[in-house]
């Protein structure tokens, strides 16, 4: 397992494993609506919006801006998935981990960590 | 009047004004401080789309069946019709009549929906339906709040809904009700959410601040890395101030109505956005309405020219 990225974790579930789909449009959305089950969504700003369709199906949601106090989080919480907000992947390309094996994972102070799976 | 209830003098009824607009004059009447405004009913929706042309082929094209590929084609549709229909004139002349009342009906606008199923503890539509800041003059205001009943109809929204069917809910569109709040705006300098519960780790001993530079919707829409601050519940004290990057905040547009997305200087960024005397008014706040609802609350408030104002207030649906 290789880590590549850490923010706040903010939901009440902190652990889960799964494939990894990058979203970047509601076109994605639509297109991965019969497959959601237990993915792992991976959005940039407004998810909340955007995966408002499927947030009922996935097992976590990794954003790479935002806090606590937004949208996305209150959802997360609401369906008691595992969300990372504010996630720093370093010069890891973001389309680059589209359908990989991922672990989310939650360590000291909310520390939300990001693994690649091997 | 028929179409609208001003926040300040009407009762809360959450059919008429959907779940935000009657939680806001809720908070009225806690005697909390909210931007004047009034709510355009759930009622004008319904009349709106029953007087129109169009009444037949909604109805039509939401009792079919259809498929997520046809959601795009499907939303394009129902907007235009909407976008195309001119608003009942009855609706109108309240608006204008509403906003000669205001006490600054010269000002910009905020027009925010409400949706009838919106801020319960059942359903999670938050950040579905859509919310239009800084309408600069009237004719505005009544294109944002065709633009906000349109929302209905957006493909993120027929999508929730096809997916609700698909898992054999109750809720279809039928069942839901638009109400549009119209509101001064605030041009906030700090804005952000305060949670009078830790959601992070439940402490309900403590209250949780995310706060920012702008306007909030920078915050709830994961535009920034906002501040953080941890404050004790029962008696005021910070217990924790964690400094995030408020990268970016959100102004009013110059030129037109709406706003615009603009990167904070250094200066901004490295200082915190909150001053201990404002966590200070916030901690009240919290108090405040935590008391009244009787359970923990999510508020959304904004400061300006150094006066607190409380946007939303909904409870916190955390397990």
């Amino acid at each position: 397992m290789k880590k590549i990225g850490e923010g706040l974790s903010c939901s009440s579930k902190t652990e889960v494993e799964g494939e990894l789909i990058y979203i970047q449009s509601i076109n994605d959305v639509i297109d991965l609506l019969d497959e959601a089950e237990d993915k792992i969504c991976l959005v940039n700003e407004a998810g909340t919006t955007t995966l408002g369709p499927i947030l009922s199906d996935l097992s976590g949601v990794i954003c790479t801006t935002g806090g606590v106090g937004s949208h996305l989080v209150l959802v997360s919480r609401e369906f008691e998935i595992p969300c990372i907000m504010n996630l720093d992947i370093g010069s890891e390309n973001l389309a680059d981990l589209n359908r990989k094996q991922v672990k989310i994972s939650t360590e000291n102070n909310n520390k939300g960590i990001l693994y690649l799976i091997n | 009047m028929e179409h609208i209830n001003f926040l300040i003098t009407s009762m809360p009824d959450s059919v008429l004004q959907g779940g935000k607009g009657s939680n806001l004059i809720k908070l009225i009447k806690l005697g909390t401080n909210i931007p004047p405004g009034y709510i355009i009913t759930t009622n004008s929706f319904e009349n709106f789309i029953k007087a129109s042309k169009f009444n037949d082929k909604l109805t039509e094209l939401l009792s079919k069946p259809f498929e997520s590929n046809e959601i795009i084609e499907h939303s394009a549709k129902i907007i235009d019709m909407i976008i195309n229909t001119q608003m009942p004139e009855s609706v109108i002349n309240e608006i204008k009549r509403g906003h000669i009342l205001l006490n600054e009906p010269n000002s910009s606008f905020a027009v925010r929906s409400s949706a009838s199923i919106e801020d319960t503890t059942s359903y999670s539509f938050a950040g579905q339906a859509n919310t239009y800041l800084f309408q600069k003059n009237i004719n505005d205001v009544i294109k944002s709040v065709k633009k906000c009943w349109a929302s209905l109809y957006s493909p993120q929204a027929l999508l929730y809904f096809l997916q609700m069917k698909k898992k054999n809910d109750i809720l279809s569109l039928e069942n839901v009700r638009m109400a549009i709040i119209i509101q001064e705006m605030i041009n906030s300098s700090v804005s952000g959410v305060l949670f009078t519960t830790n959601i992070l780790n439940n402490n309900h001993d403590e209250m949780l601040i995310n706060s920012s530079w702008g306007l909030g919707e920078a915050i709830v829409n994961n535009l920034v890395n906002p501040d953080m601050f941890i404050l004790q519940k029962d008696e005021f004290k910070i217990i924790q101030k964690i400094l995030g990057k408020k990268e970016r905040k959100s102004i009013p547009n110059s030129v037109r109505s709406g706003t615009v997305i603009i990167d904070t200087n250094m200066q901004s960024r490295e200082k915190f956005s909150l001053t201990d005397d404002q966590l200070r008014q916030l901690h009240e706040l919290g108090l405040k309405a935590e008391k009244a609802f009787n359970r923990p609350q999510d508020i959304e408030w904004a400061f300006e020219n150094g006066k607190l104002y409380t946007l939303q207030s909904r409870p916190i649906t955390t397990k």
